[in-house]
């Protein structure tokens, strides 16, 4: 297979004519079908992702009784939004909300990337499993944060913690300035996965 | 949480050597052909063509490879180039098809595309 491989200029164009025409051939001899590929892509695109915790993070921006909720009993307010089945957690694994206000900034840490709720907070980006993150995070977390850019004052007290197999946190970071009025839908594609971390804030729109 | 194939897979890459590209809690893919590759891997996976860990496994040793390749001769790091070399890999010491099948088609469509570019 070398020369298949051979790394040729147009290595763009190669790569896609290669797999356009392996899945033709898939396809063709009945292993797959012809939907196949955009079924299982779908569902990082609009099933579980990133762009369901942004909808839970803006309802308790918009809903105060709803965000006392979401903290108190986290999987049943989640369950009370209209999102795919499977958001709340299985039996054991619950997910767990804690809100950045005024007096606090939360933070979220991971040991094992199999306890990252990413049907609710997308991918962890690459650095999230680093044990020098990790360590880090639970020893000096203000230092770390800077280095994220969020600077947090002294007055304001930061909690880490740490997702495990039976409670997986996330962060209702707080709701911008300057964002009275905004629909439900408009503050939710403001939310990051960063944020809902904890080690990014939430940044008001761009007039 | 629940866990359906499409998550497990790509869950037991996070933090490892195959670990996907990934922006914003998305998948990152800079090419359509990149997004098809990966559903293509998972597709056949799922429907029992191979087992995910040893298209992983597949993957992981073309990542390897890569890296263990002298300078002059390294072509630019691309992530779905080795996911492809392993997905090939892995369809034909999986019997999915036939190595005469494989050559067929990627080498009847690389002449194709060179003719028509």
């Amino acid at each position: 297979m070398s020369e298949i491989f051979g790394f040729p200029e147009d290595r763009e164009a190669t790569s896609a004519a290669k797999v356009r025409a392996l899945e033709a051939l898939l396809i063709e001899k009945g292993l797959i079908g012809s939907d196949s590929v955009d079924t299982v892509l779908r569902h990082f695109e609009t099933v579980a992702g990133p762009f369901n915790g942004a909808k839970i993070v803006a309802r308790a921006w918009v809903d105060p009784a709803y965000r006392k909720r979401l903290v108190a009993d986290t999987p049943a307010a989640i369950a009370e939004l209209d999102l795919p089945v499977g958001m709340t957690g299985a039996e054991g694994e619950h997910m767990a909300a804690v809100a950045n206000d005024e007096n606090v900034h939360n933070l979220i840490i991971c040991t094992l990337c199999s306890c990252y709720p990413w049907p609710v907070l997308g991918l962890p980006p690459y650095w999230y499993k680093d044990p020098v993150f990790r360590a880090r995070g639970v020893r000096e977390p203000r230092a770390v944060l800077r280095e994220f850019g969020v600077t947090v004052p002294d007055t304001k007290e930061v909690k880490v913690w740490d997702s495990s197999a039976q409670i997986r946190w996330f962060v209702i970071p707080e709701r911008p300035a300057n964002t009275d009025g905004m629909s439900e839908e408009a503050l939710a594609a403001l939310v990051t996965p960063e944020s809902m971390m904890g080690v990014a804030l939430v940044a008001a729109p761009q007039p | 949480m629940f866990m359906r194939f499409e998550e497990y897979a790509t869950a037991s890459m996070l933090g490892e050597p195959d670990s996907p590209p990934r922006l914003d809690g998305k998948l990152f893919f800079t090419n359509r052909w990149e997004r098809d590759v990966f559903g293509l891997a998972l597709s056949l996976a799922k429907a029992g063509c191979f087992e995910w860990e040893d298209f992983r496994q597949c993957l992981i040793a073309s990542i390897a490879r890569w890296e263990t390749m002298d300078c002059a001769n390294q072509p630019r790091w691309d992530y779905y180039e080795r996911f492809l070399e392993a997905l090939v890999s892995v369809i034909e010491s999986s019997g999915v098809l036939s190595r005469a099948e494989l050559e067929r088609v990627l080498t009847a469509r690389k002449t194709a595309s060179a003719i028509a570019s």
